[in-house]
């Protein structure tokens, strides 16, 4: 990410304690990241939490950004899903169930994949190819679990598969994917 | 636990990005990468491969009330509630002691006044605690006693606070002083003010302890009788 990059200002004017950057950095981002949260957790009152608790950690903790050698979007980001993880895997906590079918309907394995919506970037079409180099099966599992925040144990129920095959699809698939995206990259 | 071989520690790095590293592997392999580096750096690779999957999420406004929070908690962490400024003022130091001195004095005289509320038959001496967080912002206050029926009760008003979390217990400690061990009050909740009964053999000890102390300890409170969990707020007793 260029050091011009505004967001990058911002959060360098958050690091000084400036208020109305974080104001700013507030209103450049929040409903990128509200939205991630809602797409993982899917109750709009466990959202908002996570996303007030997410932005106090990060006024707090962003002198750590200069260390983390990530995008700003994808340090923030970060943040947000690891809160929202962590709100799901609290002990009896349970989702309601009812939205997963439409979810793997939206997400066939078969389909183009969501790899055309990825835009334009030269990391998203990175992503893209190497998502395409992926059995169909594979894509489904990693797409899922990281867009709605899906256990194995959910993504076997739901895709009524053995525990032990998806732990694979994502092991092999992953690793497929570092395979293709460093030989793009570097 | 250390994770020794290269190809696991990158596909622990993969599942931790990816959210599919779960429970207690998930906890042993965050309190790796405090120490780890290198570590931290397979993950951070890892998050920015998977980085432009974000474009799924449609953007969602969110509604005021987050901000408004957010902003609540960020200033009163800083010191006080003050109105955005310009760079240069929030450097200046010498506001910053006087702002986190007045905010304890308002705290006293804002505790002072809610327990004068309450009527009393006879003027007796009271006692506030103005309880702080790590940097000395003040948190919560308590005050008693709190006339009401014979109950033995005091008075609590948060003024901010973290969000508690459905698997967390606030626990509010008596700290005796000297060597003696912190003896629990109870569990306190979220709301800006409420009381809070305690038993009355307590009260003599109440009335001469050093301070109160909260601790976050796990739900239904702390297992062993002591604060387990970390000291979100704590100050001491002045007799006014």
């Amino acid at each position: 990410m260029a050091d011009n990059d505004p967001i990058t200002e911002l959060m360098a004017r958050c690091a000084l304690r400036d208020q109305r950057a974080f104001a700013e950095l507030y209103r450049q981002t929040s409903a990128k990241l509200y939205g991630v949260a809602i797409r993982i957790l899917r109750r709009q009152d466990w959202a908002e939490e996570v996303l007030q608790e997410s932005f106090v950690n990060i006024w707090n903790h962003i002198a750590d950004y200069s260390t983390s050698r990530s995008a700003p979007m994808t340090w923030m980001t970060a943040i947000v899903r690891n809160r929202a993880l962590d709100w799901l895997r609290r002990p009896n906590l349970e989702r309601g169930d009812e939205d997963y079918d439409l979810l793997l309907e939206a997400v066939p394995d078969d389909a183009p994949g969501p790899e055309t919506l990825l835009g334009n970037s030269r990391d998203a079409r990175a992503l893209a190819d190497c998502l395409k180099q992926l059995s169909g099966n594979q894509r489904q599992t990693i797409v899922l679990a990281y867009t709605h925040g899906l256990s194995h144990g959910e993504l076997a129920s739901h895709l009524k598969e053995p525990l032990g095959t998806v732990k694979t699809w994502i092991r092999r698939g992953l690793d497929r994917l570092r395979g293709c995206m460093d030989g793009k990259i570097n | 636990m250390k994770y020794q071989s290269e190809p696991l520690r990158d596909a622990l790095a993969a599942e931790y990005a990816l959210g599919t590293l779960q429970g207690s592997a998930r906890r042993r392999f965050e309190r790796s990468l405090k120490d780890d580096p290198r570590l931290r750096r397979l993950v951070t690779e890892w998050q920015s491969r998977l980085a432009p999957l974000d474009a799924l999420a449609e953007p969602v406004q969110p509604p005021a009330r987050v901000w408004n929070t957010i902003l609540d908690r960020i200033q009163l962490a800083s010191g006080g509630r003050v109105s955005p400024v310009s760079l240069g003022f929030w450097d200046n130091l010498t506001f910053w002691r006087r702002t986190a001195i007045v905010s304890a004095l308002a705290a006293i005289l804002l505790a002072v006044s809610l327990a004068t509320i309450a009527p009393t038959k006879q003027p007796q001496s009271m006692m506030v605690v103005v309880m702080s967080d790590e940097r000395s912002t003040p948190g919560m206050t308590v005050s008693w006693p709190v006339q009401q029926k014979g109950e033995a009760k005091i008075r609590i008003r948060v003024m901010g606070h973290e969000t508690m979390t459905p698997d967390q217990a606030w626990e509010l400690w008596m700290v005796p002083g000297g060597d003696q061990k912190p003896v629990s009050l109870g569990l306190i909740n979220t709301a800006a003010e409420q009381e809070l009964s305690v038993p009355r053999k307590l009260m003599p000890a109440m009335n001469q302890a050093w301070g109160l102390a909260m601790s976050v300890e796990p739900a239904g409170g702390s297992p062993t009788g002591l604060p387990t969990g970390r000291i979100m707020f704590k100050g001491q007793c002045v007799k006014l």
